[in-house]
């Protein structure tokens, strides 16, 4: 699990350093998490349980409003505190951003394996964030403490998403309020922890991507927050990678409405678009555009368009002739043409290769194959490939007639065989001209037998009459 | 003559021989003279081995790469197997490009549904991959057909 995650990652930092480089945003306060570690387990969980469970119920198409209230009431401070905290993803936080949270930060017992699930459910806070960013400062807020760290990544994540960045200050610290709320959604967690984390960290995968996307097209003003957060999310990216591949369309939608929401925001749509193209791995990460559909849906119908257009335009290369067709009607209509004549070529040839090659022994297999690829349109080469291939099954003092005899019952099938070499498709007329020349071969042939038939030597190819020739 | 065709040998750029267009030839080939060598055929019972030869050499030169040469492996073996050709199974395991009875037109309104009857083994894919292997498909059948003109070319001279 670990090498695919690794390789995964591999893969994606093989797209572009500044993919990998900037992983998620969420994992960015996961180095001041471990650093140190100010959140108990229970709160951690609390704190994201409501996020995880609203994902978990968002994964279809919903009232982004309601998703908001939700996560919003879930008493997540993690409210995006204005600008991005710069310093904060790598290593400690020394001190709370200025002019952000006035309170100071209380300490939280740290569990064994509180680093690791804090590490883990950290990016949640990303996700969860962004839902309550909408909410501005109707939001409720937990202590500070276990928000600040959170509230550094999202933030981060936030400005790379360009959502609203609201002040602080507005969010009234209502503690545990929502303690019931907490206690129901950490028994939701238990159950839905693996799709809800996964949807969380698909988000995630996704804000990275963006991120990304914003750094690689420096268009958003958070371009502060999203070099620093490239730094510090790095560790977290092996587990984001393995949850990526999970659940990307439910995360798809929350996110994607965010966006909609949002659309006041210099997201370069365009340029998102086409990093997210180029981060393109086994699981696409999509991004809506502005002003487009952001319907789980038609964001996978539009995935699936994207591939269906890329194979269409390798297709257009290979069938010759379609480089000016546009239309996918059209051009599926070139394709099958393509494909039929094509087959009905290869059942000509090999009615022609039947009729011609009674005579012919196909013995020697290298250097003909290799003559063959090398020189299929070379008629000199074929005049000396001939006589080596007849050279071994005919007597040498019949080897003249037996050239002659072939070279005369071809003489005709080089007119139909000029217009084979040429690759236009072949029409339904095809099949009658085939006939035809079935016919005259046929002549040919007994032309040809009846010529060997003279000279006695020719024991091969006598042998080879069906009608059976005395000797 | 041998120096003829050593002549091309230096002259042609050796970019074109693919290491399966190599294996795709000899199979080819090997086939042809097996065929050659069987008198008692008909021509047409000839041109109908020689028309699977060729198919079966591209499938062989692509393997299990790819689904539409599994499927046509499948087909020659299955082909192979049937001792009584049963109309009904011979409509299943019917080479591409075969004799086909005139088909009802409508049937084949659909262009990616003549697509999928076209490519070996397309009835069992989505459109993206349709393409894909139809792609792929159709670079072998020409590197093929362009193998059978060669030895027509060389033979017939």
């Amino acid at each position: 699990m670990e090498a695919k995650e690794n390789n995964q990652f591999g893969l994606e930092k093989s797209h572009g350093d500044h993919i990998s480089s900037h992983s998620s945003g969420a994992a960015g306060f996961v180095t001041p998490l471990t650093s140190s570690p100010i959140l108990s387990a229970s709160m951690v969980e609390a704190f994201f349980a409501p996020s995880l469970w609203n994902h978990h119920t968002s994964s279809c198409p919903m009232n982004f409003g309601e998703s908001n209230i939700q996560t919003a009431t879930s008493g997540i401070n993690c409210v995006p505190i204005g600008k991005p905290v710069a310093m904060s993803n790598r290593g400690m936080l020394p001190s709370p951003p200025p002019g952000e949270f006035p309170h100071s930060l209380p300490h939280f017992p740290v569990d064994s394996g509180f680093i690791e699930r804090a590490a883990r459910l950290s990016c949640f806070g990303g996700s969860s964030f962004r839902g309550i960013s909408l909410f501005g400062p109707s939001q409720s807020m937990a202590p500070p403490s276990d928000a600040s760290k959170d509230v550094n990544g999202a933030r981060v994540l936030k400005a790379e998403l360009n959502v609203v960045s609201l002040p602080v200050e507005h969010g009234t610290i209502k503690g545990i309020t929502t303690n019931s709320k907490r206690d129901r959604s950490i028994s939701h967690v238990g159950t839905s922890n693996n799709e809800s984390r996964e949807g969380n960290f698909c988000e995630d995968g996704q804000e990275r991507h963006t991120g990304s996307a914003d750094a690689a097209g420096n268009s958003s003003s958070s371009d502060l927050g999203a070099n620093k957060r490239r730094k510090a999310t790095e560790e977290m990216e092996k587990e984001k990678d393995q949850v990526l591949r999970a659940l990307q369309s439910s995360t798809e939608t929350t996110k994607n409405n965010t966006e909609t929401k949002h659309k006041s925001y210099k997201h370069s749509g365009k340029n998102a678009k086409d990093n997210s193209e180029a981060a393109k791995e086994g699981y696409v990460h999509v991004r809506a555009q502005r002003g487009q559909a952001t319907n789980s849906h038609s964001l996978a119908e539009r995935v699936r368009r994207e591939k269906i257009s890329e194979r269409m335009k390798y297709l257009q290369e290979l069938v010759p002739g379609c480089s000016k067709v546009t239309g996918k009607a059209v051009m599926l209509d070139e394709i099958i043409n393509y494909v039929q004549s094509l087959q009905r070529q290869v059942e000509f040839l090999s009615m022609k290769l039947a009729a011609v090659n009674p005579q012919l022994d196909f013995s020697i297999e290298g250097p003909l194959a290799k003559n063959l690829l090398h020189s299929h349109g070379g008629s000199s080469s074929a005049a000396g490939f001939s006589q080596e291939m007849i050279y071994p099954q005919v007597y040498s003092s019949q080897q003249g007639l037996a050239h002659a005899g072939i070279s005369s019952m071809l003489n005709p099938s080089d007119a139909f065989r000029r217009p084979m070499n040429t690759e236009i498709p072949m029409t339904s007329g095809y099949k009658e001209t085939s006939l035809q020349m079935h016919n005259s071969w046929n002549e040919q042939l007994v032309m040809q037998m009846a010529y060997g038939a003279n000279p006695p030597l020719n024991s091969q190819v006598i042998n080879r009459k069906p009608d059976g020739f005395t000797i | 003559m041998e120096s003829k065709s050593s002549d091309e040998n230096c002259t042609n750029p050796n970019s074109e021989l693919h290491p399966s267009k190599l294996m795709m030839a000899s199979h080819f080939l090997r086939a042809l003279s097996r065929i050659q060598q069987t008198t008692t055929d008909s021509f047409a019972g000839r041109s109908r081995k020689i028309r699977r030869a060729a198919y079966a050499s591209m499938a062989y030169s692509v393997g299990t790469k790819r689904a539409w040469s599994c499927a046509l492996l499948r087909k020659l073996r299955s082909r192979s197997r049937l001792r009584f050709p049963n109309p009904r199974r011979a409509k299943y395991a019917a080479l591409p490009g075969g004799p086909r009875a005139a088909r009802p037109q409508q049937r084949e309104m659909d262009q990616a549904e003549v697509l999928r009857e076209l490519v070996p083994g397309g009835t069992s894919m989505d459109d993206c991959r349709l393409l894909e292997e139809a792609a792929d498909y159709i670079r072998c059948l020409g590197t093929q057909v362009r193998l059978m003109q060669a030895v027509m070319d060389s033979v017939s001279f």
